[in-house]
C-alpha cells in the first residue's frame, strides 16, 4: 500500500500564503479576546498556539485524507 | 444535479460554510470558487460588540477542536457600517446568523436587518446561547421558549429562517418540531457538543471557561443520529454538518436526512476545502448515474 505523504508545518505555512490580511485579521479575532494586539502583546503565547495549530492541522489532514 | 433548494431558492450546490469558521463571509472569499458553494453563513451577530472569551478559548483535539469563543462579534451597527455593503459583492448566497441573551435581542436585532440594504436570503437563528431571563439556560434546550422565539421571528421577515439546534438535549427532535411550527423553514443541526479538557500534568482545563463546544470529524456519528432522529420527525429540509471531511461525508449526510450540509471545523485548516468536496460529489454523481443529489435524502436502510 502508499504510504501517504505527510505535509511539513512549512508546506502549511505555505499553504497560508494565499490568506489575506482581513482573513488573518479575522482568525486572530477569533483565537484572542483583542485579536492582533493580543497576538503582539503576547508573543510567546502566540507562537505557542500556532504550533498547537500546525500540529493540528498534520493530524487532521489523516482524516481529511 | 448538485442543486438542492430550500424554501423558495434554488442553490447551485448542497455545500454551505458553516457560522463562525469562514469569517463574516468575505475575507476569504478570493480562496474558493464562489459557483460551488451553496451559501455562506455570516459569524453570529449580537446586537452590541462582544469581545468574547478570555484567552485560552481554541484547543485543538485529536480529530477535532474545542472552542468557547464567546460570540465575539463586531456587533450589529458596525456589521451593518462596515460588513455588509462588502458581503453584497460575493457571487453567491449569504445569511445573516443571530444570536441574542433574551427573545426581545433577537427581534431586534432581525427588525433592523430587515430595513438594511442588504442581499441575504435569510437568517440562521443561533439558540445556543444563554438566556438570561431563564437563568442562563440555553434558549435551545427549551421547546416552548424556541416556539416563543422563531414564532415572533417569523412574524418579522418571508427571507429564509434556519434554526441551528444544540444536540446537548435529550429529543432533539421535540425542539426540531416545535421550530417547525413556529413557522422556520429549515433546521440546521448539529452545533457543538459540550465538551471538557484538563492538560494531565497541570490538572489546568485548556479552555478558560472549562467548558467549551467539540466539533469536528470526533462527533461525526453522534452529528448523523441526531440528524436521522430529526428527519424522522420534521417535514422542512434539514441542513446537516458535524465533522464532515470528505465529499463521503456529505453523502453520508445526506442519506441521515440532511438536503444541504454545511462544512464547519475543516474551514479552520483550509478554507478551500469545499471546492474539492464539490467536485468529488459531482464525479460521484455522475458515476452512479444519480440526476440529482436529493434523490439520496433519507435513503438509508438498516441490515
Amino acid at each position: 500500500m502508499k504510504k501517504k505523504h505527510k505535509t511539513t508545518k512549512i508546506q502549511i505555512l505555505w499553504q497560508m500564503r494565499r490568506w489575506s490580511f482581513s482573513y488573518i485579521n479575522w482568525r486572530l479575532t477569533t483565537a484572542y479576546p483583542r485579536g492582533w494586539k493580543y497576538a503582539i502583546l503576547h508573543p510567546v503565547i502566540f507562537v505557542k498556539d500556532l504550533w498547537k495549530y500546525l500540529n493540528w492541522c498534520q493530524l487532521i489532514d489523516k482524516d481529511i485524507n | 444535479m448538485l442543486t438542492s433548494k430550500i424554501k423558495n431558492i434554488t442553490f447551485n450546490s448542497p455545500i454551505m460554510l458553516s457560522s463562525g469558521t469562514f469569517g463574516y463571509g468575505y475575507e476569504a472569499i478570493d480562496l474558493i470558487d464562489q459557483n460551488k458553494i451553496g451559501c455562506i453563513i455570516t459569524k453570529s451577530l449580537t446586537l452590541k460588540k462582544r469581545d468574547g472569551n478570555k484567552h485560552s478559548r481554541i484547543h485543538e483535539s485529536p480529530s477535532g477542536m474545542l472552542n468557547a469563543i464567546g460570540l465575539a462579534n463586531v456587533g450589529l451597527e458596525k456589521f451593518i457600517q462596515s460588513k455588509l455593503s462588502k458581503l453584497n459583492t460575493i457571487n453567491t448566497n449569504f445569511m445573516i446568523s443571530i444570536a441574542g441573551s433574551t427573545i426581545d435581542e433577537y427581534l431586534d436585532i432581525l427588525k433592523v436587518l430587515e430595513k438594511s440594504n442588504g442581499k441575504h436570503i435569510g437568517y440562521e437563528i443561533n439558540v445556543s446561547c444563554p438566556n438570561i431571563k431563564e437563568g442562563g439556560l440555553e434558549f435551545g434546550v427549551n421547546a416552548e421558549i424556541i416556539y416563543d422565539l422563531i414564532s415572533g421571528l417569523r412574524d418579522l421577515t418571508t427571507k429564509i429562517i434556519i434554526v441551528k439546534l444544540t444536540p446537548n438535549v435529550t429529543y432533539i427532535e421535540e425542539i426540531a418540531l416545535s421550530a417547525e411550527s413556529a413557522g422556520a423553514d429549515a433546521i440546521s443541526a448539529v452545533n457543538t457538543f459540550l465538551g471538557m479538557s484538563i492538560d494531565y500534568k497541570t490538572g489546568k482545563t485548556h479552555l478558560n471557561t472549562k467548558f467549551g463546544g467539540v466539533s469536528g470529524p470526533a462527533i461525526k456519528p453522534l452529528a448523523i443520529a441526531k440528524i436521522n432522529k430529526i428527519f424522522q420527525k420534521v417535514k422542512i429540509p434539514i441542513i446537516g454538518m458535524g465533522g464532515i471531511s470528505s465529499y463521503k461525508d456529505i453523502i453520508e449526510f445526506i442519506r441521515a436526512g440532511s438536503t444541504m450540509i454545511q462544512i464547519g471545523t475543516l474551514n479552520y485548516r483550509n478554507p478551500s476545502l469545499s471546492d474539492q468536496f464539490f467536485d468529488d460529489l459531482l464525479n460521484f454523481c455522475k458515476i452512479k448515474n444519480i440526476n440529482n443529489i436529493s434523490e439520496l435524502i433519507g435513503k438509508n436502510y438498516a441490515e
